[in-house]
């Protein structure tokens, strides 16, 4: 397993780190209040920039231009969830990054938590660049405290050569149960498994109505016995070997897996009814000590050579339009990389759930009980 | 030495009475011979020791004869059925073991109903049998408690009852009583000897302690080195030693080099290294050679202020030491010779002679023995 | 027997006014002595169990004691409806997949652990022991997230397991994804901890009661039912507990290997506090009452557990 495997909301290898971190966090007796103490930025600061980021957004070779160009030293530190970045930057008062990658609903809490410094739009060079359904996003409005730099939805990764038929939408999953039976996983994420049911359903992805939920629920129950495992990792093995025949991923783990397919049997599709979609961005938090650096990273990220290369080495979807069109067609066409807009736009991102929580959770636990 | 006692056990009684065979056995610890050609005949109801130093493998004998080791070479009978192929669990034997190995997660009474337990008897009939085992063995006070909570004496007795319990042909003692006090030891020995003539098992006893083995046993086979010495009575075995070894380890003695100078039927006459001229009791095995050791106990040796007369193997000298020890006197003998004798007599006068008195030391032929080196 | 030590009841002899001074400073500074040895010693021991164990467990205790609390909130302890919670029959369930998970783990140590540790601890060679342990432990070094990954490449249907009986000609077997896969992945990684407990327990084992129990008749099975399994009992009990709680906390290996129907209590706790629905005052009286049944639970142990030697 190397590291670059691990990308997003990686719960087991969040959860150690994490729960170390909660312990501290609640010591500050009201929960996780973060000190605004002024920070001195020294010379030796503007040297060096700590950036905290999910794998696999970063390779050296980014690092070596960052360097070349600016002259300033990365240090990149990785974490496996939205929920994990969340709790250290909490317990350590924001440690020593000055650069952080949340997703789009982590922003908001982010936002609300005071986390966050206000982006002096006049410092950033490129923002225009950007895909213009990226440049006000719900969780942002008017990108004011974070920069989209990645984005992906969620859909069904599958073997073509052994599913006759290839899947288009969800309901593909409880039409051909038997022929997919204990041979597809889904992922291990209450939002994501509930959300693809409810709109399969024709509801939104966030419903908070009880009685959607709770359909959503009792359909999820009729496909139980035919799922293998929730699972959000170690299923990429499962299905290169050919052992699982459909597995509920996000798309930029389905785009490493299909790099990694020899026999290029393996397909990525996002469900036709609409899925989630997410977007990763790029903030500075209030403790940064190095805003100069961090200005200069984001400005770096969104030059549109610097994103369609990442795009094209990393495999991920930069929302950046100018790169999107310097690169190559066959990346451009790849359904797993980009869906096609008319699936994107049934697509809702993941919204903060307040009290209905708790109902999710309770039929989340049922449904993983049972 | 095995060719004597070889001849001394010439005449095989019939196996039938026979609880214990050892049929030249030797056994061979990587390397290390423990055990060298032992024969063994143990009577049925017999008290038999086997004595010896530590180390001479007469723990080894008994292990042979409980099944916890098998022979690398000849064979082990108990009562007439060759053991060589059986497990401990399936020979009747029982063993007391030297530090007891009493269970220590069970209590009295279960640690004697173990055995029982095992046999899957009745339970009316092992409730009977431990009590009665209890009863023998004066524990029955103490049912409940642990071995933990237990004196030395009274772990012996359990360890004692739990083989008795089983009815075995043939009861092992090793060690028995090596863990106890003086006094505690002299009590057990009393109550084992009753405990034998009560019950009329074999027993086979293994023990260092020569006293120990006296008292008790009917017969002694004395070890040394992996090999039988000489097996006999206690009285043979200390009135008749027949190797130097033997007489030496049985009790004390005074031992002195010789070579013999003159040979007739009825006496034999030596010298000793230091020039002594003893006349001395002829060794019943026959021509021995030119050298041999002469052995005197020092109970058998008078002592006199004046010299005696007509005496034979008389010596003068002066004494020591003179040691009190309340029934006896413990006196050394310094004989113009050089030599030293250790004299024991009893306490009869209760007047005791200094030290450096000139004095007189002699001895009557039969009481000085001529010995194999 | 007859007599009590005679010393305590004779009085002791009044000491002279000049010897009486001298001797009651030297009983005060022992005294002091006496208190500070022992408090140098507990100390940092004492420090850091306070500062990480009890200051932790009491403030999740308090935020147990809160409804529906998120991060952020302001903690305001009232009532036990979180406690009630924990025994809605959902959860009950979830408990009781926890405690099956974890009883067959260990049940699966036992059986595996003890023949181990009896070979290594009685019949292999003395200075071949902590080598054979050595070896033993090596699987811990690795960590316990890739070994999960292994056992999926092991388990799975075209995995190395049936690779090999359908080589044999034998069937292939359905592993992954169930319960029977959560003892195999567990069983692998607590085996150690449970070897290394039986082996300090089994070392110990006095052979001549062995000897003894054969003596008395018993049959080499007899003689490990009655005499080794209760002169080991200590470390079996011992043994079993730390697999025991360990597994019930673990929660990689369910998640990895035991397919849909996998929820444990710790990765319920977990989801508390950093899943998509955060409820810290639920997942903290999960919490609380994870660390009470431990608690019982060795309590227990230390009451029962270790009464072979002396009652």
């Amino acid at each position: 397993m190397t590291n670059d495997q691990y990308t997003r909301r990686r719960f087991l290898v969040a959860s150690a780190a994490a729960l170390s971190g909660l312990t501290l966090s609640s010591c500050g007796w009201t929960l996780a209040k973060v000190s605004g103490a002024p920070i001195k930025t020294t010379a030796a600061d503007r040297k060096v920039l700590y950036i905290y980021t999910w794998a696999g957004y970063t390779d050296d070779d980014l690092l070596k231009r960052f360097n070349d160009e600016t002259g300033i030293k990365v240090v990149a530190d990785v974490f496996g969830s939205n929920e994990e970045m969340l709790a250290k930057i909490e317990a350590a008062g924001g440690g020593e990054y000055s650069i952080i990658y949340p997703s789009d609903y982590t922003v908001s809490k982010m936002v609300e938590k005071a986390l966050l410094t206000e982006l002096d739009h006049s410092l950033l060079i490129g923002l225009d660049n950007l895909f213009s359904r990226f440049r006000d996003p719900i969780a942002d409005p008017g990108l004011r405290y974070s920069v989209p730099m990645a984005w992906g939805a969620t859909g069904l990764i599958y073997n073509s050569q052994k599913l006759n038929i290839a899947p288009l939408d969800w309901d593909y999953l409880w039409a051909h149960k038997q022929d997919l039976s204990k041979r597809m996983t889904l992922l291990d994420d209450v939002r994501e498994v509930l959300g693809a049911t409810l709109k399969m359903l024709g509801y939104s992805y966030n419903s908070t109505d009880p009685q959607e939920i709770k359909q959503a629920y009792e359909k999820l129950t009729q496909l139980k016995p035919a799922i293998a495992s929730f699972k959000t990792d170690a299923w990429q093995n499962e299905i290169l070997s050919g052992d699982l025949l459909l597995a509920m991923c996000f798309s930029s783990d389905a785009n490493k897996v299909i790099q990694e397919d020899k026999d290029n049997k393996l397909q990525f599709v996002v469900p036709h009814s609409g899925s989630s979609i997410w977007t990763d961005t790029l903030v500075i938090p209030k403790t940064a000590r190095n805003v100069e650096g961090a200005y200069a990273w984001i400005n770096f990220i969104l030059q549109p050579d610097v994103a369609a290369q990442l795009c094209e080495r990393l495999r991920f979807a930069p929302p950046n339009e100018v790169a999107y069109n310097q690169l190559p067609p066959e990346i451009r066409n790849s359904p797993s990389l980009f869906p096609p807009e008319s699936i994107l736009a049934k697509c809702e991102s993941i919204a903060p759930l307040e009290q209905v929580a708790e109902v999710y959770d309770n039929y989340w636990t049922r449904l993983k009980s049972g | 030495m095995s060719v004597t006692s070889l001849q001394k056990q010439s005449y095989p009684q019939t196996s039938a009475e026979l609880d214990v065979e050892l049929h030249k056995v030797f056994k061979v610890f990587n390397g290390e011979t423990a055990v060298r050609g032992v024969d063994l005949n143990i009577n049925r109801g017999e008290f038999f020791s086997i004595l010896g130093p530590s180390g001479c493998g007469k723990t080894t004998i008994l292990r042979l004869m409980a099944g916890f080791e098998s022979p690398s070479a000849g064979e082990v009978l108990i009562q007439g059925q060759s053991m060589n192929h059986v497990p401990p669990y399936k020979r009747p034997v029982n063993t007391v073991f030297q530090s007891y190995a009493l269970f220590n997660h069970l209590n009295v009474w279960e640690n004697i109903a173990f055995g029982l337990r095992i046999k899957k008897l009745l339970s009316s009939e092992l409730e009977y049998r431990v009590k009665e085992a209890l009863k023998l063995v004066k524990m029955e006070a103490y049912t409940n408690r642990f071995p933990a909570q237990l004196s030395g004496g009274q772990q012996q007795r359990v360890a004692l009852a739990r083989a008795l319990v089983n009815r075995p042909a043939v009861v092992l003692l090793d060690e028995p009583l090596g863990a106890l006090d003086l006094k505690l030891r002299k009590e057990m020995q009393v109550e084992l000897s009753n405990l034998h003539q009560n019950l009329g098992l074999t027993f086979v006893m293994v023990t260092h302690d020569q006293e120990e083995a006296l008292s008790l046993s009917d017969r002694i086979a004395v070890m040394r080195t992996g090999k039988i010495e000489q097996i006999g009575t206690p009285t043979e075995i200390y009135e008749r030693p027949r190797t130097a070894f033997v007489a030496d380890f049985i009790g004390d003695t005074n031992l002195f080099k010789a070579r013999k100078e003159s040979y007739d039927a009825s006496s034999l006459q030596i010298v000793t290294s230091t020039g002594m001229k003893m006349i001395v009791q002829p060794p019943e095995a026959g021509d021995m050679g030119q050298e041999v050791i002469v052995s005197i106990r020092p109970e058998k040796i008078q002592l006199s202020l004046y010299q005696p007369p007509m005496a034979v193997n008389c010596f003068e000298g002066r004494l020591q030491h003179v040691m009190y020890l309340g029934t006896h006197v413990h006196y050394v003998v310094e004989l113009i010779t050089g030599d030293r004798l250790t004299v024991m007599q009893p306490n009869t006068h209760g007047h005791l002679p200094d030290p450096h008195t000139p004095i007189y030391a002699h001895w009557a032929a039969t009481d000085c023995l001529a010995l194999k080196e | 027997m007859s007599t009590p030590t005679s010393h305590s009841s004779i009085p002791n002899p009044t000491p002279s006014d000049e010897s009486l001074e001298p001797n009651l400073q030297v009983g005060k500074r022992r005294s002091w002595k006496k208190l500070l040895e022992p408090l140098a010693l507990l100390a940092p021991g004492g420090i850091w169990l306070g500062l990480l164990l009890l200051l932790p467990t009491l403030l999740i205790f308090e935020l147990s004691l809160v409804p529906n609390i998120r991060p952020g909130d302001v903690v305001n302890p009232s009532g036990l409806k979180n406690y009630l919670l924990v025994f809605q029959p959902i959860y009950l369930q979830v408990v009781w997949r926890s405690v099956y998970f974890a009883f067959g783990t260990t049940l699966v140590c036992l059986l595996l652990g003890f023949p181990v540790a009896y070979w290594i601890g009685q019949m292999a060679p003395q200075r071949w022991r902590n080598l054979l342990l050595l070896g033993f432990v090596l699987p811990l070094w690795t960590s316990s997230l890739l070994r999960s990954y292994a056992w999926i490449t092991i388990l799975r249907p075209t995995g190395v397991v049936n690779t090999i009986l359908t080589s044999l000609k034998l069937p292939a077997l359905d592993l992954l994804n169930q319960s029977a896969a959560v003892f195999i992945g567990m069983g692998y990684s607590y085996l150690p901890y449970m070897v290394l407990i039986l082996y300090a327990s089994i070392e110990k084992l006095d052979k001549r009661l062995l000897e003894a129990s054969a003596d008395l008749g018993a049959y080499p099975m007899q003689s490990f039912w009655k005499v080794t399994v209760p002169q080991t009992m200590p470390g079996i009990a011992a043994g079993s507990l730390l697999v025991f709680i360990n597994t019930l906390g673990d929660f990689v290996d369910p998640e990895l290997l035991g397919g849909a129907s996998s929820m444990t209590i710790s990765r319920l706790i977990y989801n508390q506090f950093l899943g998509a629905t955060q409820n810290w005052g639920f997942g903290s009286s999960l919490s609380m009452v994870l660390i009470l049944a431990v608690s019982i639970a060795i309590a227990l142990l230390i009451k029962y557990g270790d009464r072979t030697p002396q009652r």
